[in-house]
Parts: C-alpha cells; sequence; structure tokens
C-alpha cells in the first residue's frame, strides 16, 4: 500500500491524512464543489474534484470516488465516517475493482447494517439486547408496543446513528410516528423497513471499541461512555464510563469481543450498549471508526487508523489484548456550527476569526481553519476539542479551559452550550442519562442563552466598530486568551450576565 | 453614532459619543455611563469602567457582531432601516433549516386549524412537521415534494381565518 484515497471531508479526513503520512502513505482528498480548498484537500498529498455539493452528487458518488482512485493511482480507500462508510455495496465496489477497502468486510457492513440481523445475532453470541420487535404492520408494532410497555423507540433497521428515530410515549401516537419513520427509513435507506424498541428510561450511553484481524481474533480498547445526547446526538464522550463500574465494565467487553468473534470482525468497530438497572442491553454494531474514537487513543494511547492500516496490509493485529493498557482519562466536546440559542440551528459563514485550543493534554480535530467557509450542505461539525488527564476530574477542568480558549467568529457555534455544560454539576459528578440534557439541562441554559447581554458587550460592538478595530481581519493572532479572562468578567459588576450566577 | 442591534429576541439601542481621551459616552436602552477604550494588538479592545478593565474582542461578519467579552461570547445583528418581519407576527410560515420537503398536506385556500400539519420537511436526520401557529386560510403555498428549501424560506403564507379581524 502505498496511496490511500479518503472518501470523505471536514475533521475526519484530515484525521486520517495525518496517520497515513505518518506512514509515509500518500493521501489522496476528494471534494465536492462546496469544497474547493477546503483544509482536507490542502492537508492532503493530492486533490480531486468528485461533483457537484449535494452529498449524493459527489461523497456518496460511488463512481465518481473510484474514478479518483484510479486517476490518482491510489491502492487503497478509507471512508471514514457517515457518508459511504456503511454502505456494504460500495465496500463491496471498492474490492471489485481491485482496490483494498480500509474498513470491515461488505457482508460485516450489510449484517451489522440491518438492525434487525444485528439483534438476532447478538442473541446468537449470548449478548443481551434491547427489548424491542420487528414488522411491517403498524398495527401489529402497536399490539407489541403494548406489551412491552410505553414510551418505544422507533427505528429504522437500516438506519442506525440517530436518524429516522423517534420516541412514541403511547399508543395514539404509533401509528403515525411507524409511518413518518417509514418515510424518512424508504428516502435516507432505501428501506422502509422499522422496528421498535423498548425506551429504557435514565439508560446511559456506554460502547466497546473492538478491533478484529478478519479470521476470529479480536480485542476491545475498553469503553467510552456517550450519554450526554440532544436528541440522540452525542455532544460529550468520556472514557472511562462514569456510568458502569469496573466489573460491568469487563463483562460488556467481553460481550463485545464475542460478538467480534463471532463475525470474525475486520478492523476498527464499536458495540454500543445501553446501560439501566445495573445491566446492559445491545443497541447496534457500527462498522466504522467512531467520531468519538479520539477519546480512546488518548487513554490507550493505541492510534485507530494506524490499526486500522495494519489489519487492512496485513490481516492481523499488532497486539493482543493483555497488552493493551487504559491510563487516566479523556474527554471530548464536539463544535458544531449550531444555534444554541435558536434551537441549534445549522448554522453557515465564513470563519472569520478561529482560534482552536494549544495546551500539552489538549487535542483537537479540526476541519476549518481562519478563513476557511461553512456551507449548509454537510454535518456543521467544525472539530473535537480533546482534553487528557490522570483523573477525570482534571480531565474536565482542562477541556473547560480549552473550550474557554477557543474563539470562533464569524459562524454561530454551540460553543456556550459546551462551556454551560462542562460546567453542570451533574456533569462533574457523572450523573446523566442520555435523556437528562434535554430533561433537566435544555431548562437551565435557555434562559442562560436567551438571556440579554450585559450592556458592556453592546458598548464594546460599537467602541470597536467605531475605532475601526472591528474590520474583519485575514489572519487571527497566536497569541493565547489573556491570562486575566476570568478575572475580567468578574470585572463586569453591574454589566454582568444575568444568567451566569 | 447610534446603531440597533438585535440581541436575541430584543432589539437594544445603543448611542456612542466620543468625549476625548479615549473615554466614550455609552449609553445602552437609555442607560449611560463612561467608559475607557484602548485598543490592543490583534483586533482586541481594553475596556476600562468604573469597576474595573477588561478584554473585548469584536469581530464584523456582515451584519453580525460577534464580542467575545471575558469569558463570555455574544453576537448581534445590526439591525438596518426596515425590521424583517419573523414567524407568528408575520403571515409566514417559514423553514426553519435548510431541508428537503417530503410532504404538502395543505392546499391553498383550505381553512386550517391551529396543530394542523401543513408541511413535512426533511433536514438534520429528522422529519420536521410545519404546523399551522393558529387558525386561518392557506393564501399561498412555496412547497412541492422533492424541493430543496433555505433555512428562513416561506414555506406557507397564512391569513388570519374569517371572522377574525382583518
Amino acid at each position: 500500500m502505498r496511496k490511500v484515497l479518503i472518501a470523505n471531508r471536514g475533521e475526519i479526513a484530515c484525521r486520517i491524512a495525518s496517520t497515513l503520512h505518518e506512514l509515509g502513505l500518500r493521501s489522496v482528498a476528494v471534494y465536492s464543489e462546496a469544497d474547493q480548498g477546503a483544509l482536507h484537500t490542502r492537508m492532503a498529498s493530492e486533490a480531486f474534484a468528485i461533483g457537484a455539493a449535494e452529498p449524493r452528487a459527489s461523497y456518496l458518488n460511488a463512481q465518481a470516488l473510484l474514478e479518483a482512485a484510479k486517476r490518482s493511482g491510489a491502492d487503497a480507500i478509507h471512508p471514514g465516517y457517515g457518508f459511504l462508510a456503511e454502505n456494504a455495496d460500495f465496500a463491496a465496489a471498492v474490492e471489485a475493482a481491485g482496490l483494498v477497502f480500509i474498513g470491515p468486510a461488505p457482508e460485516q457492513i450489510r449484517t451489522m447494517g440491518d438492525k434487525r440481523a444485528a439483534r438476532e445475532l447478538a442473541r446468537r453470541a449470548g449478548v443481551p439486547v434491547v427489548p424491542g420487535a420487528e414488522g411491517d404492520d403498524p398495527a401489529g408494532l402497536a399490539r407489541a408496543a403494548e406489551r412491552m410497555g410505553y414510551p418505544v423507540m422507533v427505528k429504522a433497521a437500516l438506519g442506525g446513528g440517530g436518524k429516522g428515530m423517534r420516541v412514541v410515549a403511547d399508543g395514539a401516537a404509533l401509528v403515525e410516528a411507524v409511518e413518518s419513520a417509514r418515510r424518512v427509513a424508504a428516502s435516507a435507506f432505501g428501506d422502509p423497513a422499522v422496528y421498535i424498541e423498548k425506551l429504557l428510561e435514565g439508560a446511559r450511553h456506554i460502547e466497546v471499541q473492538v478491533l478484529g484481524d478478519g479470521r476470529g481474533e479480536a480485542v476491545h480498547l475498553f469503553e467510552r461512555e456517550c450519554s450526554l445526547q440532544r436528541r440522540h446526538q452525542k455532544v460529550v464522550e468520556e472514557s472511562p464510563a462514569p456510568g458502569a463500574d469496573e466489573a460491568l465494565r469487563a463483562r460488556m467487553a467481553e460481550a463485545a469481543v464475542a460478538l467480534a468473534k463471532a463475525v470474525c470482525y475486520r478492523g476498527a468497530g464499536t458495540v454500543e450498549f445501553l446501560v439501566a438497572g445495573g445491566t446492559f442491553h445491545f443497541l447496534e454494531m457500527n462498522t466504522r471508526l467512531q467520531v468519538e474514537h479520539p477519546v480512546t487513543e488518548l487513554v490507550t494511547g493505541v492510534d485507530l487508523v494506524r490499526q486500522q492500516v495494519a489489519v487492512a496490509t496485513e490481516g492481523r493485529l499488532p497486539f493482543t489484548q493483555d497488552q493493551v493498557r487504559r491510563r487516566g482519562h479523556a474527554i471530548e466536546a464536539r463544535v458544531y456550527a449550531e444555534d444554541g440559542a435558536r434551537n441549534f440551528l445549522p448554522q453557515s459563514g465564513d470563519l472569520v476569526r478561529l482560534r482552536w485550543p494549544h495546551g500539552a493534554f489538549v487535542r483537537v480535530d479540526q476541519g476549518f481553519e481562519a478563513g476557511d467557509r461553512v456551507t449548509v450542505h454537510y454535518d456543521p461539525l467544525l472539530g473535537k476539542i480533546i482534553a487528557y488527564g490522570p483523573s477525570r476530574e482534571l480531565a474536565l477542568q482542562r477541556l473547560t479551559g480549552a473550550l474557554d480558549e477557543a474563539r470562533v467568529h464569524g459562524v454561530i457555534t454551540n460553543l456556550p452550550f459546551l462551556r454551560a455544560l462542562l460546567r453542570a454539576p451533574a456533569v462533574r459528578a457523572g450523573a446523566f442519562d442520555t435523556d437528562w440534557i434535554e430533561r433537566e439541562f435544555m431548562a437551565v441554559f435557555v434562559p442562560l442563552a436567551t438571556a440579554p447581554a450585559p450592556e458592556l458587550a453592546l458598548a464594546a460592538a460599537v467602541v470597536a466598530e467605531a475605532l475601526g478595530l472591528a474590520a474583519p481581519q485575514k489572519s487571527a493572532p497566536a497569541g493565547l486568551a489573556p491570562a486575566c479572562a476570568s478575572d475580567a468578567f468578574g470585572a463586569l459588576g453591574r454589566w454582568r450576565h444575568p444568567g451566569l450566577d | 453614532m447610534r446603531a440597533d442591534f438585535r440581541d436575541g429576541e430584543r432589539i437594544r439601542s445603543v448611542e456612542l459619543t466620543p468625549e476625548g481621551a479615549g473615554t466614550w459616552r455609552v449609553s445602552v436602552d437609555g442607560s449611560e455611563f463612561l467608559i475607557g477604550a484602548e485598543p490592543l494588538d490583534g483586533g482586541r479592545l481594553r475596556l476600562v469602567t468604573p469597576e474595573g478593565a477588561s478584554v473585548a474582542e469584536v469581530t464584523m461578519a456582515g451584519s453580525r457582531r460577534f464580542v467575545r467579552l471575558g469569558n463570555l461570547d455574544f453576537v448581534f445583528e445590526r439591525e438596518v432601516g426596515v425590521r424583517r418581519g419573523g414567524g407568528a407576527q408575520a403571515g409566514g410560515l417559514e423553514s426553519p433549516m435548510p431541508g428537503v420537503v417530503t410532504r404538502v398536506m395543505a392546499m391553498p385556500g383550505d381553512a386550517v386549524k391551529k396543530g394542523q400539519p401543513l408541511v413535512a420537511l426533511e433536514a438534520m436526520k429528522m422529519e420536521h412537521l410545519i404546523r399551522a401557529p393558529r387558525d386561518g386560510r392557506i393564501r399561498q403555498l412555496n412547497a412541492q415534494p422533492g424541493q430543496m428549501v433555505a433555512g428562513g424560506a416561506t414555506l406557507v403564507e397564512l391569513e388570519e381565518a374569517a371572522g377574525e379581524k382583518e
């Protein structure tokens, strides 16, 4: 393997390219019309245009990707996450074209992609699954829901990652929800099949990172907790999981490895569980690198992309289970171009001023630099900030500091939301479940986000403009945040932000 | 210098008068105070009030003003001329975000009830239903299944229900 095409964009394409370069491999970026000149194209060894802005014409266009691979002379394709990463037909087409697909075998993707088949496999591997029911008839699903008790979740059989998913509180809303979910599933996944799962109240989302050699050997790299979610989308992830004790973590890891071995899993994957009432239930298996993989990398010292490449080229794992050690705690926050004060609407625009945080124990996986443009066409993830510490408390403290240091001007982001979230006592205490943000935290955050700004902030806006300071600058200064930042806030006195006490 | 800024749902009025020697008289929503302002490097600004000093960083991006003050971030929208109507006050029902129209459940001329779903939009992995905010009659529909719409695009125009004040 000499050259790898990265069939993705944004932060994950940049992150994959950096490991490829470390390995002495060349990287090939692909880009849509909307991503011309984007950071991932600047980072790669070479870049090829693959089509129009709509994902279907570019990042989901298997034909265009294979052509770019051929033109560039790439001998392998890394799919990243999202887009075609869990598309079995694409993986098969890559292999049929004589290229290496850096990921699981096509049939493994297909099996795990059908959540009904995945549940059946988990059951057979002796892994407890979330109670649920399958079928095409809304009335039949309604009867099953009645038996297991509301609330239930309606999910697309070929879905995953929250897409097309909805919560139903009672029988009256089930039929409409099933029909709506079937429509979304048909248009998004080409198959209207849905299934229902009992909503486990107060559950925590804990997942296990696995690596398989494709021949029956598999190891785990411990778990990550991703219970801090907003509308089923993860916001903050960490390892170790505060929501499970050592014994439960070990049992989950064992179950995940059993499942990976049962399917002779190849490459990196994640087995997701819900933990409630002291036990765990299989949710689904993601056959790709996860957005939140950096927390695992920080606590184990293992570069997951490097392992993916190793398995793809050598067909074996470079280490055994007892060589994997975990040390300390890592926690990640996803920085999105979303307006927390306006129901998290996705934002677009030019990143006029952008400063990612620095620090000895802070990692930033970024997809953008100052001057880059955020468009409406794709997921609004700007980057991820990950902090490491010997203890959870110290890792949290470092992440909070890093979020304060981050500066994004030109596009509204969820940074104020993340800063408030990381300071919430429940987050500090590790006392939350997957519904906690919506059930409790939003009631704290919304008044804070919509409170009138302090008079001094408005004064700053007009004075800066009058002095000609506020004009956009091409290059942001590299200096750190003023050392007195928090003191400065304390000095705001009567202009103090009312929501912050 | 006088300017109106949208701060979330509010309009804030700011008036600035130079007093010389880096001092400014500022009035925000009628409340007046003096501040000292000293430009620092990198477009930053040191602000001195009777209660202490703080550092601000301000960036203009179109009509938006991004203000970093101490540890906090604020975004204001400079209001120019006539204010745009928004949401329920205007007659239009806007698309909350860019997306694709999946279903249209009403016709121009239809009388609709408050809460009735009118248009379904798929965006951000979810189907969003745009519902009538009140009883009324559909004046115009700017949505067809399969159509891509921008965030803020007016999809439905609603008239007051018959019998209500014009």
